[in-house]
């Protein structure tokens, strides 16, 4: 009896996972979004109170303002267009590596897996500096080409958007490598051949066969990518330059330096619903469509 | 008939340390269909994917139809490969899969027709809309053939073309596949492991092993008359005894008889083949044996097969297979195991083997 009711009920995990980790803490911060913010400690009123009658103290004041203000929206286009440059970047050199990976000897596989995932084993913060260290203008590249006489003052290699893209590619790749890995290695390599077998060059087999059949494991590791790169801090942090602001920039700021609990809320609540609503729609409408395709 | 219409010369391949083909030359007629027969390792597919330009050959060349195509890419052969797993996309429907080869060249208009004319070679016609994964393995056996033959090739080639089917419809399959290569006069080379399919399909066929080819002749010539002990054994049931001379005739010590042969031998010692259908099997009540080529017997085991009954025979230390045909409708005909039998040959089925 107690069997069949734990496995009536352990399909539901996932789901009880779902609410405790992410609906849960959205409800809270959507709680704090809608307070009214106080010097204090938390930095906000209870949205209800007790103290003469009862009465509802909530305020939507933060939402219209981070409309309405160019410096919100502005930065959360500029995250926008950052993660879509990035997976698009992870995408084109994620690609030709998985493949080469998910089509080389068993032997050779193993050893470029390990290359991909080793990165992991050391510490994120101190390979962005690592990389803050190559780019600086006294760094090791610029000194290499000071050296070689190609150039005679130091490029500013460092504190810009590209350096900025450099890292998020450089630290993301894995994340789109491993997934499209997973997909391509159960490719029939036999299917490339009849393509070409059929009159079409690997130009076109590419376009006609791979792309079309590799469409799942693209999805899977761009969402891997993009998403969590829209509220990326640390790396436009660090190589970044004043040029640009990011959304996750501009949510550390009016959280920890503002001190503005709800006002930094209402940002991360507006960020997960415009960022979580549309991948939801698409999810849906994608496995509808691989479904039709039996992809 | 074109003798040369595809011509293998001096065709070697090593994969690493292993060498997978040694200086094959063949010459394959137009319009022919040929098959190549190996077990696993031969190096039979090396050779079928040397031919679709799959893979290099480390010498020798391939002509196709006075071309040398030894370089080409696949893609610029005008020759198409059928694979074991038949490699359909599974992206798309029977339609496009069959269009996929020619979808470039033709217009939209075309392409239908082609389509609907290769549908009705190969009777698919109500599959052209299905997907791939709804298609049983003949109908996807059919879709890959119709995605070759659209392309209208010099030649195809096929991988194991029968391996994929149950075994009814992989007999009424061969016959199809023999018809529609006859009609349409495309010269076909095959690869097979399965020596019945080999038969029942080629014009003549080249045997191979490990990376040679042993022989190369029609089936019945490989069948009745095989040069090599491997090849006679490989190709139905084989009986082999060793003879060598002794006085005028031949002598056996496994079976401890005489054997009388229809042609003089080189040697004083040899392997002889002999069919099991060429065994005539008596009651041993109603006929005595001969001075040469017949001994009695005792029946260890059989088999009925239905047209045939297959007997294991054993003399001193020796099992002959003898195959009886069951043209008698009286059950009884049959011989009990552990009965005694004469068995007996005619001196001209004895094969002689070269080596």
């Amino acid at each position: 009896m107690k069997n069949k009711l734990f496995e009536k009920y352990f399909v539901f995990t996932p789901y009880f996972w779902l609410v405790l980790f992410f609906f849960i803490p959205l409800a809270i911060i959507f709680k704090i979004s809608i307070s009214v913010s106080e010097w204090g400690m938390p930095p906000y009123q209870e949205i209800i109170l007790f103290n003469d009658g009862f009465k509802i103290n909530t305020t939507f004041e933060n939402y219209v303002y981070i409309f309405t203000d160019y410096y919100y929206i502005g930065s959360f286009i500029n995250s926008l267009i950052l993660a879509l440059i990035s997976t698009f970047f992870c995408l084109l050199i994620g690609f030709p590596l998985a493949f080469y990976i998910a089509t080389s000897k068993i032997r050779l596989r193993n050893i470029l897996l390990v290359l991909v995932i080793i990165p992991f084993w050391s510490s994120f913060l101190l390979r962005v500096y690592a990389w803050k260290i190559i780019l600086q203008n006294n760094g090791l590249l610029n000194s290499m080409l000071i050296n070689l006489g190609i150039t005679s003052e130091p490029f500013q290699l460092l504190y810009n958007q590209y350096a900025v893209i450099m890292g998020i590619v450089y630290t993301y790749l894995p994340l789109m490598i491993l997934p499209l890995y997973g997909y391509l290695n159960k490719f029939d390599l036999n299917l490339i051949e009849a393509s070409k077998d059929l009159g079409l060059n690997r130009f076109k087999t590419f376009f006609k066969v791979i792309l079309p059949l590799s469409v799942p494991g693209i999805v899977a590791g761009s969402l891997l990518v993009f998403i969590p790169v829209v509220g990326e801090f640390i790396i436009p942090e660090m190589l970044g330059g004043s040029d640009r602001l990011y959304y996750g920039k501009i949510l550390w700021e009016e959280f920890f330096v503002n001190r503005n609990w709800p006002g930094a809320s209402a940002l991360a609540f507006s960020g997960i619903i415009i960022l979580v609503l549309p991948i939801v729609i698409f999810q849906i409408l994608y496995s509808r469509w691989s479904q039709k395709n039996e992809i | 008939m074109d003798k040369n219409f595809l011509v293998i010369e001096n065709i070697s391949k090593s994969f690493g340390e292993n060498k997978v083909l040694e200086n094959i030359n063949l010459n394959i007629s137009r319009s022919e269909f040929f098959g190549l027969l190996g077990s696993s390792g031969s190096g039979k597919t090396t050779l079928l994917r040397i031919l679709g330009g799959f893979e290099k050959p480390d010498t020798g060349r391939v002509i196709l139809d006075g071309v040398d195509i030894t370089n080409l890419e696949p893609f610029d052969r005008p020759l198409n490969y059928m694979f074991q797993s038949y490699a359909l996309f599974p992206h798309l429907n029977v339609f496009n899969n069959l269009a996929f080869g020619i979808k470039e060249n033709f217009s939209n208009k075309e392409i239908e027709t082609k389509v609907k004319d290769i549908a009705a070679l190969l009777s698919i016609e109500n599959l052209l809309n299905r997907r791939i994964k709804q298609l049983s393995g003949g109908e996807q056996q059919r879709i890959a053939l119709g995605r070759c033959l659209i392309k209208q090739p010099k030649l195809l080639l096929l991988d194991e073309p029968l391996a994929a089917l149950d075994k009814k419809l992989r007999s009424k399959t061969q016959l199809e596949l023999t018809t529609l290569q006859k009609k349409l006069k495309i010269t076909f080379v095959f690869v097979t492991h399965d020596q019945e399919e080999a038969m029942s399909l080629s014009d003549r066929m080249a045997i191979m092993k490990n990376g040679l080819i042993l022989e190369c002749s029609s089936p019945e010539k490989i069948y009745e008359n095989p040069k090599s002990l491997y090849t006679a054994n490989f190709i139905g049931i084989a009986n082999i005894i060793e003879i060598y001379k002794k006085d005028e005739n031949f002598y056996s010590d496994d079976l401890d008889i005489n054997f009388k042969l229809n042609k003089e031998l080189k040697n004083t010692k040899t392997n002889i083949l002999l069919r099991p259908e060429k065994i005539k099997i008596q009651s041993s009540n109603n006929s005595n044996i001969n001075s040469f080529n017949s001994f009695y017997g005792d029946i260890l085991e059989k088999s009925y097969l239905g047209s045939f009954t297959r007997y294991e025979i054993k003399i001193n230390n020796k099992i002959i297979s003898v195959l009886d045909q069951n043209f008698n409708s009286n059950s009884n005909y049959n011989f009990p195991i552990g009965g005694k039998v004469v068995c007996s040959w005619e001196k001209e089925s004895i094969k002689i083997l070269e080596d």
